[in-house]
């Protein structure tokens, strides 16, 4: 472990890992924390799901969305993922002194749209100003609680080799965007954030079947992130066909430029569904249909093969290994 | 897709002598190994990496040089992302940066003259590494500098030319698969003196299918047993290259000895400022320390750039020496040799 804490820490790889595991969780852990995006708890005969997130984004505002918007959709994405209907919502606000009332309303006007939208009430909020200088403009933390669905099973845990791979959009246009919004690369493109509140997406697949055995979010990391994540979970490989990954054209051209690999950029409105093959075309016909998840599609197989891996089938034909997440996202030269 | 299948089949079916092919460039390094190319090639082709990545062959002493400019001189320190974690002697710019250096990462050298701008009372130093390819812009950086008065910008530099140092590595290899992107800028000449001398090669570009098309031409000509040399990559390699960015570069840069990482000091193979331009040398400028870091003498990277042995026979990999916390040259970049190895393979 490093001595100091340095970005890398909070990109959501290895390193990120290591932090948790060797401070967090050593003063932190309870059973009811798992590996997922939220906790399932029971409190008498009910199960509920519960999480919580910070957002600190970048600029705070960019094409697609801003970190109002962006907050809401975290959590209620985090608790869509364990099959759970959003019920209530708190959040947390910390503004810079001198920050613009008149750019704080359309964040919280974003924020209670898209709670809407998705069906949740806030509960209960906290406000906080820092002196100048002691916070980037504005960071949000949000919390949300869920019921979840009668029936569903929904786990990092519960691949099974011979299961569909399915992402419910095109990967990486969040974490684009942003880049690309910073200004830092002098590269102009046409890409918007795929940032959107998921739960009825989620509702309207496991209203088709609960036949679903892993739903997660493609945040922070990315599409690859979360496979490598579900790969050492469920004690599984995965063979993914590059040829099948949907991808925007504008978002593969500036990754070619960045030399990025697009499964390692963040969505905030794409989901990584695994279920049973023959689940799989009903599933993406289903999200097909849903507003958020036109492009939907399979884009490989859970594997008993190679544990722990994710194996990338090129469009040479070739089988490779999709490089391990880690590291702070950096730009290669030349 | 026609051309992929007809490629793949030319080189997965050679069935001559035994073909050591280095590869010089670290985007060809990161596109062989991301397309599992190395993994259809045929028992008799051996594909080397060599010293291609500019990151990769920067010497531990110049990352002294920037930290030294960050902590000690407060400068901000502009760079390219990938040297962020490259190792000095005793720590990267990213460990700098988190004891207070200002280090920050941009895509263009010129962006390092607008921080320059919006921070009058700091110094701005931009590592210029890279080859012919990134040296044009870090000269116009300075040309821009200059006409609008900014005089709180320099370049630390650690350029390097590949002519010189194909005569270090020609022996290493049976044909080289030359840089594009470099051949784009300096043209096709230092290739044809090279045939001559007896060293094969084609330029080549960078999809699946012109990677795969240049290793069928070098397949193919191989057979005939005499030295060749093709421009596998025509519609942006002209013979002449591009004259307009040579002469940026000369105006501005003469040639230098410069040290390699993993394979010593190369005579003539670095590129420097001019003394007409000095007041835009960070080193001089700046005062800075002269370079006397050196690497782990454990790390075999450069017998891994001349192909003498494969990353995981050095000691280093996979145990102390991984893309998290690098120590040689090779694992530093995406684009090296170790890196690639370690995050494209199944190594356990």
């Amino acid at each position: 472990m490093e001595q100091y804490i340095q970005l890398a820490h909070g990109a959501g790889g290895s390193q990120t890992n290591e932090l948790i595991e060797t401070v967090f969780k050593k003063h932190l852990a309870s059973p009811a924390m798992t590996a997922d995006d939220a906790a399932v708890l029971t409190i008498g005969a009910e199960k509920l799901a519960f999480t919580t997130d910070g957002f600190i984004v970048s600029p705070y505002k960019f094409p697609g969305g801003n970190i109002g918007k962006l907050s809401v959709c975290g959590t209620v994405n985090d608790l869509a993922c364990m099959g759970a209907k959003p019920l209530y919502m708190t959040c947390a606000v910390v503004i810079e002194e001198g920050f613009p009332v008149a750019e704080l309303e359309p964040i919280v006007e974003a924020m209670g749209r898209t709670a809407r939208e998705a069906g949740v009430q806030f509960a209960a909020g906290d406000t906080k100003v820092a002196g100048k200088g002691q916070v980037d403009k504005i960071f949000i933390t949000t919390t949300g609680i869920g019921q979840l669905t009668p029936g569903a099973d929904l786990s990092g845990a519960n691949a099974k080799p011979g299961d569909a791979v399915i992402v419910t959009g095109d990967v990486g246009r969040h974490g684009c965007t942003v880049l690309l919004e910073r200004n830092e690369f002098g590269i102009e493109a046409d890409v918007k954030s795929d940032c959107a509140p998921l739960w009825h997406t989620v509702e309207a697949v496991l209203n088709r079947t609960k036949n679903v055995h892993v739903i997660r979010d493609a945040t922070r990391g990315g599409a690859g992130t979360v496979l490598y994540e579900i790969a050492s979970q469920s004690g599984v490989g995965f063979d993914i066909e590059r040829a099948r990954i949907p991808v925007d054209p504008a978002v593969r051209g500036v990754c070619g430029m960045l030399g990025l690999e697009p499964l390692y950029l963040a969505c905030e409105g794409t989901l990584v569904m695994i279920a049973p093959a023959e689940e799989a075309d009903g599933i993406v016909e289903t999200l097909r249909s849903m507003p958020y998840s036109a492009n939907a599609a399979v884009i490989g197989r859970v594997t008993a093969e190679n544990p722990g891996k994710v194996v990338v089938s090129t469009e040479i034909g070739a089988k490779t290994m999709l490089p391990r997440p880690g590291g702070e996202l950096l730009p290669r030269i030349c | 897709m026609e051309t992929i299948e007809r490629a793949k089949k030319i080189v997965e079916g050679y069935d001559g002598r035994p073909l050591r092919i280095m590869e010089v460039c670290g985007t060809h390094t990161h596109e062989i190994f991301r397309l599992g190319i190395r993994r259809i090639l045929p028992d008799n082709i051996r594909l080397i990496s060599g010293p291609g990545c500019p990151v990769c062959v920067t010497p531990c002493g110049f990352i002294d040089e920037a930290v030294e400019a960050a902590l000690e001189k407060n400068a901000i320190i502009a760079t390219f992302g990938d040297l962020v974690r490259v190792p000095g002697s005793e720590k990267s710019l990213a460990g700098a940066r988190s004891e207070g250096a200002e280090v920050r990462v941009v895509y263009a050298p010129s962006d390092a003259v607008d921080i320059a701008r919006e921070n009058p009372d700091r110094e701005v130093v931009f590592l210029s590494v890279g080859f012919e390819t990134t040296v044009p812009s870090s000269c116009l950086a300075v040309l821009r500098a200059e006409a609008e008065g900014v005089d709180n910008f320099s370049l630390l530099t650690a350029n390097k030319t590949m002519p010189n140092a194909y005569e270090v590595l020609k022996g290493s290899a049976d044909a080289f698969l030359y840089p594009g992107h470099v051949n784009a800028i300096t043209g096709t000449a230092v290739c044809e003196r090279l045939q001559s001398e007896g060293v094969s090669g084609v330029i080549a570009g960078f999809t699946a299918a012109e990677l795969l098309t240049a290793l069928a031409v070098i397949v193919e000509k191989s057979r005939a047993g005499k030295p060749f040399f093709e421009n596998c990559y025509p519609r942006v390699v002209r013979p002449e290259g591009s004259p307009k960015a040579i002469a940026i570069i000369d105006r501005l840069m003469e040639p230098c000895d410069a040290e390699w990482r993993g394979l010593g000091v190369i005579p003539g193979s670095g590129l420097a400022l001019r003394d007409a331009y000095a007041r835009f040398d960070a080193r001089k400028k700046l005062a800075l320390s002269p370079q006397t870091g050196t690497g782990n003498p454990a790390c075999r990277c450069g017998d891994i750039l001349r192909g003498d042995c494969t990353p995981p026979e050095c000691p280093l990999y996979g145990r102390i020496c991984t893309p998290l916390s690098p120590v040689g040259a090779c694992m530093v970049s995406g684009e090296g040799a170790c890196s690639a190895y370690y995050q494209y393979t199944d190594r356990g």
